[in-house]
């Protein structure tokens, strides 16, 4: 079975975004990149189905995704067998569908898993619109995936804690919210080895089209229109305050 | 046609969702700038026209493979609407269903889709909206300028009072594709939510634990504050995806929905999915370390004590 | 004297060959290690530590209530070993042999009997330290609990009885006048009193079953030696002169690796040091009795971690358990987690075993295959993004420096003195940064030239290493390296003891060639220079030693000589200095999750399993009437507080960033926070600079 798995950097959340001098964009220039949280729960569940189910794990990116190549080899230090970056690249989930579909078309996959979204992708999430492009059946919010013949049962989740069990034909795109597990660590120096030994296949496809259509006007930090009254002082201070704030209104006996 | 609003329902045993009664309010509101009606597609053999009163419109798809949620013919269904009724604007929730179904028809239907959003208004007849991205760090306002096009919306952005107004609506029965006899996909099996333990959705107070607590064991320390509350422990979803504690108490997006009259949050940063089920609370007390987590944005009172020192304070104070 | 002959024949070619057997057995696990680079050069240092090390019993001699009647016993083994020399010669050669040179000198009997009577004394007083401190009642506070007590009894008795036969030999010879010696041999002469009257005969008769007793006894000691803890006779002089020196502190020694994984995961892939370390171990428990992991019950002992390494080796010799892996095959995870890296074992150990070095070794390989606490994984997987153990983005390293009053230098854009390696913990925690900006007014004030590397300083890569992700450490070290590269200076200072060890002992392989100090040191040297003025204090203070000052680098006078130019008046804590006790965060401890500790075990059974460590135990030890409760449950930095407490001072002093914040947490948990101030250095030094403030009287 070839599992092909698409990965994508997004902009790191511990740093401060700062925002195109226009305001319609984000500043990239000064922003560390780091694997899609999601992406990284996909390949970790695609290693759990090839480790329980034999087949080889593909790892994809776009070249033009920053840092892109740490990404790749780390996912192979981790387990993937081959990393594939594919030329061109693109902010929207529009233009990188379009491009994975692309590159699908030529290297056809059994099963296609990737993360459920991403931070930012503000026009629509890939999973979706890769099934749609290459016309395969698709699950999302999947959090298990177990292969068959010819087919993998996932288990897609619902608001309350309600959850099906779907029986997909392949070859199917699963877009995953979590893995079985928590994501593998990649210990540096076999991530350095990796690095050492290179071999990630370059692959050109032809450019395509796939504009997403909207108008962004204008992007911005949200106002702080409320904060939090903090308290002060050590924790017995807090604690005081809070059992008060409890008792008046009754929710604390005496 | 080119200028309603239409709104997929999301319904399971006969109950409509949430979300789709806030999205019905919506669609109200944007078709009167409009100049269009506000319609509801529902999908499978429950009546739910009379729940729907809010609509101008209710427009039925029945067929065997609708009888409960499947991605692939829920896509086939909606596309076949959407063609027949041409609607200017599709709104969707941007849960499980929505995330399906929002991008895959932007590229069948080939409209321009905007994820995450909170607000949404009309502008010159223009859709304008205003999605919530990086984790709650950026708003971007976009102008859905074409002639279609579809919005997936965060749970709880609209109340639902005006998608529950009382009134009729016309329904209109869509013949089903024929594409619906053919699947590459089906349900298994459905799993309700494990019964038996406490529901979280009816207390009124909860304690709520997160990703700080670091540990398994270290529940244990916040379970001892709920017991001298007399509250049920509740988490984010990083806890309860680790095992730590059962789904069922599990708050946010892909959790419970709760309302309690105070929610104490201990190790909760705040990512937009968990405040999503938590900030209709009525108060909210929130125990984090980072001064700068977006918890403290929502919350009435915020402390960035250690919670391993007010824990245990706290449970001293009551059990003493 | 045929009989005596051929009997004592027997009896000693038998004894050798079974010890030599068993010998050659050992040697071969020995030599089944990985190797051990660098554990044969500098000879002369090697010959010293056997001097220093095991002729003069150092270490031992630390803990006099057992070191000097073990130092003695010692000396007697060597000074006897004429009487085993005289007796084979007796048995073997002539009822007249002497030894060569020395003869039947007066004084050599004197020294014999001396030292026979010096020995059985010492094993009365060995006798009494295992009564007073059996595991049988004290548990684990007992540093023998999970020691062969056993083995350790039949060595006393054994040793008893060679002191015994010995002296019944010799009053023998001196009731049939075959005693070489005069009065000078007072024991020997005094028992003969009391045999006397026995007759000749009987003596005669007495002396032949006291030789080959004697005889017997020795080489059943021999070949039981072999076979027990006691091989240290053999081994603590094979170790110690292979050991680390000076000591196996301060930078990590150079860890064996498997060809395809990283540290060591069957005992196969441990280096034959590592493997001599077990073998050599006497299971005498100092270490444990001062780990504080095990004070605070957690399951690691580094004596059982020694233990059951050793009992696999042997188990597991030639076969196919030797494939097994380690962890938690034989040693559990949770103990391999638990050490703080502290170098308490280590400092303790008579024979020079490298407790820490293990440890680290067996991590990697956990590191490795993931085996480890979410919470460290996180902090791992962000240290390598961010460069930092706390999540944050690597630009707010130095937004401390914002509201120091004054412009930091950026040693990247102009030249500087010192080099301020302000580390993690300094620079991001709120508390922290605090301290930070008040070292940095005191700096300027007192007119020190520094800079900063602000977001080109990255985590030093200190606790990394020591939690086993060798690769990241190797990472980071080559970008900060990099980052010095960029910069002008001409010393570096640090505020972490963790960096100030890394940078000092560890970064000169990496191509640092820059003097590395510690702020304590800097103080030191700017109030003795009086660039600093300051006013005394006259606080009653204790000083805390951080490990990986003190321990680890041998920096306990500045920080004291600090306090006292502050006018301090210190009361130091019955563990100071070199033995100094780990606040419990160290060698990435902090980055666990530690906050509820192990509770006292079910019943009055020695407990969750933690008897031994792996789940290999084969109840060869004696550990199964162990009763009562762990050491202690509470954290080692409350552990610490209480001590600082009884002292009655009101001033807890740190000189460690990670110190400061386990002890204040410390003071509140235990609730003395009202009795005891913990403070940093800095503090005290900015106070006494404000009492130096002149006072104007109006005119």
């Amino acid at each position: 079975m070839r599992i092909v798995v698409p990965l994508k950097t997004v902009p790191d959340l511990v740093e401060e975004i700062e925002f195109t001098g226009e305001g319609t964009g984000i500043d990239r220039e000064y922003l560390k990149f780091v694997l899609n949280e999601w992406d990284d729960q996909a390949l970790e569940e695609a290693l759990c189905v090839k480790e329980a189910a034999g087949g080889e794990v593909v790892v994809v990116g776009l070249a033009d995704d920053p840092d892109i190549e740490q990404v790749l080899y780390t996912a192979v230090a981790k387990g993937a067998d081959r990393a594939v970056r594919i030329s061109g690249g693109g902010e929207s989930t529009h233009a990188r569908s379009a491009l994975l579909a692309a590159y699908l078309s030529g290297s056809p996959a059994d099963l296609i898993i990737t993360g459920v979204q991403a931070a930012d992708d503000l026009d629509g999430q890939l999973p979706p619109m890769l099934a749609a492009r290459l016309g395969l059946p698709h699950a999302g919010v999947v959090i298990a995936i177990e292969a068959g013949d010819g087919s993998v049962t996932v288990r897609q989740e619902f608001a309350g804690g309600r959850s099906a069990e779907l029986t997909v034909t392949l070859p199917a795109v699963i877009g995953v919210q979590a893995a079985r597990q928590t994501p593998r660590y990649a210990p540096i120096t076999k991530i350095r080895q990796v690095m050492q030994a290179g071999g990630i296949e370059d692959v050109t496809v032809a450019a395509q089209s796939g504009g997403h259509g909207l108008t962004i006007r204008r992007m911005y930090s949200p106002e702080r229109t409320a904060h939090a009254q903090m308290l002060d002082g050590g924790a017995d201070a807090v604690a005081d305050k809070i059992i008060e704030l409890l008792r008046s209104r009754g929710l604390v006996k005496g | 046609m080119a200028n309603d609003i239409l709104v997929l329902a999301e319904h399971s045993g006969g109950q409509l969702s949430d979300s789709t009664y806030e999205l019905l309010g919506k669609a109200r509101e944007l078709a009167r700038s409009t100049g269009g009606k506000a319609e509801v597609a529902v999908f499978g053999p429950a009546d739910l026209a009379g729940q729907l009163g809010a609509a101008d419109t209710v427009v039925w798809v029945d067929h065997p493979a609708l009888a409960g949620y499947v991605p692939e013919a829920y896509e086939k269904a909606l596309a076949h609407v959407l063609a027949q009724r041409s609607p200017r604007l599709l709104l969707l929730s941007n849960a499980t269903i929505g995330l399906d179904l929002g991008a895959a028809l932007s590229v069948l239907w080939d409209a321009p889709l905007a994820a995450y959003a909170v607000d949404l208004i009309v502008e010159d007849g223009t859709p304008v909206a205003t999605c919530q991205v990086l984790g709650g760090k950026v708003l971007a306002e976009v102008a859905l300028d074409a002639d279609r096009a579809i919005a997936t919306v965060v749970g709880g952005s609209f109340g639902q009072a005006a998608g529950q107004a009382d009134g009729t609506a016309q329904v209109v029965p869509v013949a089903p594709p024929a594409s619906l006899d053919e699947a590459r996909m089906s349900v298994r099996r459905v799993i309700e939510p494990e019964a038996g333990d406490v529901d979280i959705t009816t207390a009124d107070l909860l304690v709520s634990v997160g990703r700080g607590i670091g540990s398994r064991d270290d529940i244990e320390l916040v379970q001892e504050l709920a017991d001298a509350l007399d509250a049920p422990l509740s988490a984010s979803r990083p806890v309860t995806d680790s095992g730590w504690l059962p789904k069922s108490r599990q708050v946010g997006k892909s959790g419970l929905k709760v309302k309690p009259k105070a929610y104490l949050a201990f190790g909760i940063s705040g990512a937009p999915e968990h405040l999503e089920g938590m900030r209709d609370a009525e108060l909210i007390i929130a125990c984090n370390t980072d001064a700068g987590s977006p918890i403290f944005e929502i919350a009435h009172y915020g402390t960035t004590a250690d919670l391993f020192d007010l824990v245990p304070a706290l449970t001293e104070r009551l059990s003493g | 004297m045929l009989v005596r002959f051929v009997l004592g024949a027997v009896i000693m070619l038998g004894g050798l060959a079974l010890a030599g057997r068993r010998l050659a057995w050992l040697g071969r696990l020995v030599r089944s290690g990985a190797p051990a680079p660098g554990r044969v050069s500098n000879v002369p240092s090697r010959l010293a530590a056997q001097l220093v090390e095991v002729i003069g019993q150092r270490k031992l001699l630390k803990r006099w209530r057992s070191g000097v009647p073990h130092a003695l016993v010692f000396w007697g083994f060597l000074i006897l070993l004429f009487t085993v020399a005289e007796a084979l010669g007796d048995t073997f050669v002539s009822k007249t042999f002497a030894i060569p040179l020395i003869g039947h000198a007066a004084v050599l009997g004197f020294i014999e009997d001396l030292f026979t009577v010096i020995v059985l004394a010492g094993l009365a007083v060995f006798t009494g330290i295992r009564l007073a401190d059996s595991p049988a009642r004290r548990g684990k506070k007992s540093r023998f609990y999970g020691s062969h007590t056993g083995a350790a009894w039949i060595t006393l008795g054994m040793i008893a009885t060679v002191m015994i036969t010995l002296l019944g030999y010799r009053a023998a010879q001196v009731n049939t006048g075959d005693f070489p010696y005069g009065r000078a041999a007072f024991a020997s002469h005094g028992l003969a009193a009391v045999m006397r009257p026995l007759g000749t005969s009987a003596n005669a008769g007495l002396e032949t079953f006291f030789l080959l007793a004697n005889v017997a006894v020795i080489m059943g000691f021999l070949v039981f030696v072999t076979y027990s803890k006691h091989l240290h006779i053999f081994l603590a002089p094979l170790n110690v002169t292979f050991s680390r020196r000076p000591r196996a502190l301060g930078a990590l020694g150079e860890l064996p690796s498997a060809p395809t994984a990283a540290g060591a995961g069957k005992i196969g892939e441990l280096s034959w040091k590592q493997l001599l370390d077990t073998l050599t171990c006497t299971e005498c428990g100092r270490c444990q009795s001062v780990c504080p992991a095990w004070n605070s019950g957690k399951p690691l002992s580094p004596k059982l971690l020694i233990m059951d390494l050793r009992d696999h080796l042997m188990a597991s010799a030639g076969g196919q358990d030797a494939a097994k892996p380690l962890v938690p095959d034989v040693i559990g995870q949770d103990v391999i987690w638990s050490c703080t890296t502290c170098g308490a074992c280590v400092e303790q150990c008579p024979v020079d075993i490298e407790h820490v070095d293990t440890i680290v070794t067996l991590r990697r390989r956990l590191v490795e295959e993931g085996r480890m606490e979410p919470s460290v994984q996180q902090v791992l997987q962000g240290d390598a993004q961010q460069g930092n153990t706390f999540g944050k983005s690597g630009r707010m390293r130095a937004r401390w420096t914002r509201d120091v009053g004054f412009t930091v230098k950026d040693a990247r854009k102009e030249p500087v003195r010192y080099l301020w390696f302000v580390g993690d913990f300094a620079s991001f925690d709120d508390r922290l940064q605090a301290l930070s900006r008040r070292l940095a007014g005191i700096l300027h004030d007192a007119g020190v030239d520094f800079g900063l590397l602000f977001e080109d300083e990255h985590d030093d890569g200190n606790d990394v290493r020591r939690v086993g992700e060798e690769g990241l450490f190797q990472m980071l070290a080559e970008h900060n390296m990099n980052s010095f590269a960029k910069a002008s200076f001409d010393e570096i200072f640090t505020t972490d003891p963790h960096a100030f060890n890394t940078l000092r002992n560890e970064y000169p392989s990496f191509g640092l060639d820059k003097p590395v100090s510690h702020y304590s040191q800097l103080l030191d040297k700017l109030l003795g220079d009086g660039a600093i003025a300051v006013a005394p204090l006259g606080l009653k203070v204790t000083y805390h030693d951080p490990c990986y000052l003190a321990r680890h680098n041998r920096l306990t006078d500045p920080p004291r000589r600090v306090l006292r130019s502050l006018g301090c008046d210190l009361i130091e804590m019955p563990r100071h200095g070199l033995n100094t006790f780990c606040c419990g965060a160290g060698g990435g401890r902090i980055w666990m999750t530690d906050s509820v500790p192990v509770g006292p075990p079910a019943g009055g059974g020695s407990g969750n399993g933690a008897a031994r460590h792996g789940a290999s135990g084969d109840g060869a030890a004696d550990q199964g009437t162990a009763t009562g409760s762990p050491p202690g449950t509470e954290r080692p930095s409350e552990n610490r507080i209480r001590e600082a407490v009884a002292l009655g001072v009101s001033y807890f002093v740190v000189s460690c960033p990670k110190d400061y914040v386990m002890y204040t947490d410390a003071a509140k948990t235990t609730g003395n926070a009202d009795r005891i101030e913990v403070v940093d250095l800095v503090e005290l030094v900015e106070r006494a600079r404000a009492l130096a403030v002149p006072v104007f009287e109006e005119v």
